[in-house]
Order: C-alpha cells, then sequence, then structure tokens
C-alpha cells in the first residue's frame, strides 16, 4: 500500500534529522527512536495496535493513536507559547538595556542636571 | 524656568510610539514646567525620536517596538537610576494636561499611588458610546483586580519611587495597565484617586485604543502571566 511507503518515508525523515541534530541528551535520542520504531510498528501491522488499545481500554488503535496525537500536540503547542513568552521578556529586557544604555553614553549619570544638552 | 527640587526629582515618563505630529508640543510643555521628563520613543517608524528631543529632556529609543507598558517600565527604570523620588506617567497624545500634574503630586503626600480619574473628572470630546465603555471597562477592571476605582486605565498615573520595586510591570503591551493596578493591590500601597481631565481630540481618537482591543487585552491579561 502507499500510505505506509509514505508514513515509512516520513518516519525515516524525522530519524534521519534527529540523527544529523545530535544537540541532545542520549537519552533524548534514545526515545525519539524508540517512538519512531514503535510507530513504525503501527505501520507494518496496523492490527496490533488494536491489542494495545484493548488494553488501556480505547475500542480501536486508530483512536488511541488519535487520541495520543491530540495530546502531545496540546503539550507541544504549551511548552512553545511558554518559550515564546520567556524569549519576548528576555528582547524586552535587552532592547530596555540598550535604550538605558545608549542615553547614558549621551549623558552620563554623574553629571548634574542642565548640561544634558551638547 | 521654575528651578523647584520636587520637579526636578519628579521624573516624568512619556512612552510614544509614532507620536511624531504631537510629541514636541507635549514634551515642551512638561519641561516647562520644570519636571524632568523622559521620553521613551518605543521603536517608531517616524520622526518621534527626533522631535521629542527638547533641551532638558531626556529621550530613550527601544531599538523594536515592544508596547505601552514596556515602554513605561523602560522610562521608569531610568529615571530610577537617576535618583528619582516620585514617577508620573503621561501619554504622549496630548490628552492629559501638564496642569494636573501638581495635583497628583499633591496627593502623594498622602498616598504611596495617585491614579488619574477620567469617571472623577472631566473628559471633553468623547462619544456617548465612549463614555459608556469607560464605565464598563473600570468595572471590569475592578472586578478582576479586587479594587474600587471609577476609572480603569487612565494613562496619568504618580508614584512614590519607593514603590517602583514592587511595581515592576512585566506586560509588554496594553495588559500593563491592568497589570499595573494588580501590582498596587498586592503592594498593599495606598492610592487614591483624583480627578483629571482628558481631552479627546481627533488626533488622539485616531491613535487610541478602540474598543475592540479590550479583547486583545484580556488575552495578554489572563494568558501572559
Amino acid at each position: 500500500m502507499i500510505i505506509r511507503v509514505v508514513m515509512l518515508a516520513a518516519l525515516i525523515a524525522i530519524g534521519y534529522l534527529g540523527f544529523v541534530r545530535r544537540n541532545r541528551l542520549p537519552f533524548h535520542i534514545f526515545l525519539v527512536f524508540a517512538i519512531l520504531a514503535v510507530a513504525a510498528v503501527a505501520v507494518v501491522f496496523p492490527a496490533k495496535t488494536d491489542i494495545v488499545a484493548a488494553w488501556v481500554g480505547v475500542g480501536r488503535g486508530v483512536d488511541l493513536i488519535g487520541y495520543l496525537v491530540q495530546v502531545s500536540l496540546l503539550f507541544i503547542s504549551l511548552h512553545y507559547y511558554t518559550k515564546f513568552v520567556d524569549m519576548q521578556r528576555q528582547i524586552t529586557q535587552l532592547v530596555r538595556e540598550l535604550a538605558i544604555l545608549r542615553a547614558e553614553m549621551e549623558v552620563p549619570p554623574e553629571l548634574p542636571r542642565g548640561a544634558d544638552e551638547p | 524656568m521654575l528651578v523647584d527640587r520636587t520637579r526636578q526629582k519628579t521624573w516624568v515618563v512619556i512612552a510614544a510610539y509614532n507620536e511624531a505630529a504631537v510629541v514636541r508640543g507635549v514634551v515642551s510643555d512638561v519641561v516647562a514646567e520644570g519636571w524632568s521628563v523622559v521620553v521613551v520613543d518605543d521603536g517608531s517608524t517616524d520622526e518621534t525620536a527626533a522631535n521629542a528631543r527638547v533641551p532638558g529632556g531626556v529621550v530613550l529609543k527601544h531599538s523594536i517596538n515592544l508596547g505601552q507598558g514596556a515602554a513605561l517600565q523602560t522610562g521608569i527604570e531610568f529615571a530610577m537610576r537617576r535618583g528619582a523620588e516620585a514617577i508620573v506617567t503621561f501619554d504622549a497624545d496630548g490628552q492629559h494636561l501638564v496642569s494636573d500634574i501638581p495635583t497628583l503630586i499633591g496627593a502623594l503626600e498622602r498616598a504611596d499611588v495617585v491614579l488619574g480619574s477620567r469617571g472623577l473628572g472631566r473628559v471633553v470630546g468623547a462619544s456617548a458610546a465612549r463614555r459608556v465603555f469607560l464605565r464598563l471597562a473600570a468595572l471590569v477592571s475592578n472586578l478582576m483586580s479586587g479594587m474600587s476605582l471609577t476609572d480603569a486605565h487612565c494613562g496619568l498615573r504618580a508614584f512614590r519611587a519607593s514603590m517602583m520595586p514592587k511595581l515592576r510591570m512585566q506586560q509588554e503591551r496594553m495588559a500593563h495597565a491592568s497589570e499595573l493596578l494588580s501590582l498596587i493591590q498586592k503592594s498593599r500601597a495606598r492610592v487614591v484617586e483624583v480627578p483629571v481631565e482628558v481631552r479627546y481630540t481627533a488626533y488622539s481618537k485616531q491613535k487610541g485604543q478602540s474598543g475592540l482591543q479590550a479583547i486583545r487585552i484580556l488575552f495578554d491579561q489572563l494568558f501572559r502571566t
């Protein structure tokens, strides 16, 4: 089936990217490859997912995967949103320091008032 | 020019974004009364920074646009480094009166924070819809901050410098006004409201906040904490 080829190719691509960018902890890399391996098994033997689904109390394997995807996406969005807000705060702090420093280079704070015009 | 020590130690912080047309007049008026002035040009794309340079005033420049909250906080931190004893926030669009500043500073003698109130004072040039909106905003704001004020977000305020470390605003955009009220509430500062006059001109209305932006403000307030 074409879909299997497409899915496996996508998993291999993700694995390759994960392997190329090995700037993480070995544990993270191991985790990524473990997830990819499980996904590959699910692609090749879709019926096996029904067994796992039955263990955890979900009707079909497809549904179980759907739920997992939803929860992961929500987690990922929250994670990056938090990072985004933190980064915005850091940028604000940098721009603020820069603005104050530039003004203090023009007018050093020690100088008395009235001396602030060039 | 008046050489008044209180006025020298009182820093008027003006956040300006693309206000080239009016900022010089506003800064000149404040400087002329002897107050110390710091204008924070919030990454304007026009000539705001150049036009704000008035002898006796200081201009800080944000390299990029961060928002009014961030700009005010920058001005406040600069003023604190200059040994400010009181901080006044003042809008750049000319809607406030310089003559209201002494009223605010006077009220600081019996309070830590003085908030200008359009509800107690006069609002000139606002439509009926805007007046209703201002009342509603004050109501929502009171519910969220637990304070009872007659105005939610008037840009004219005065603070004792000693309060500022407790009132560090993190909200970059317009939600800073609500954030500030929560910080004031938490700090247990003594707060008074004084009537101030606000003049809505064609210019300030076009530049100012539309009612719809209230939704964005609410979002920032709820989720960017």
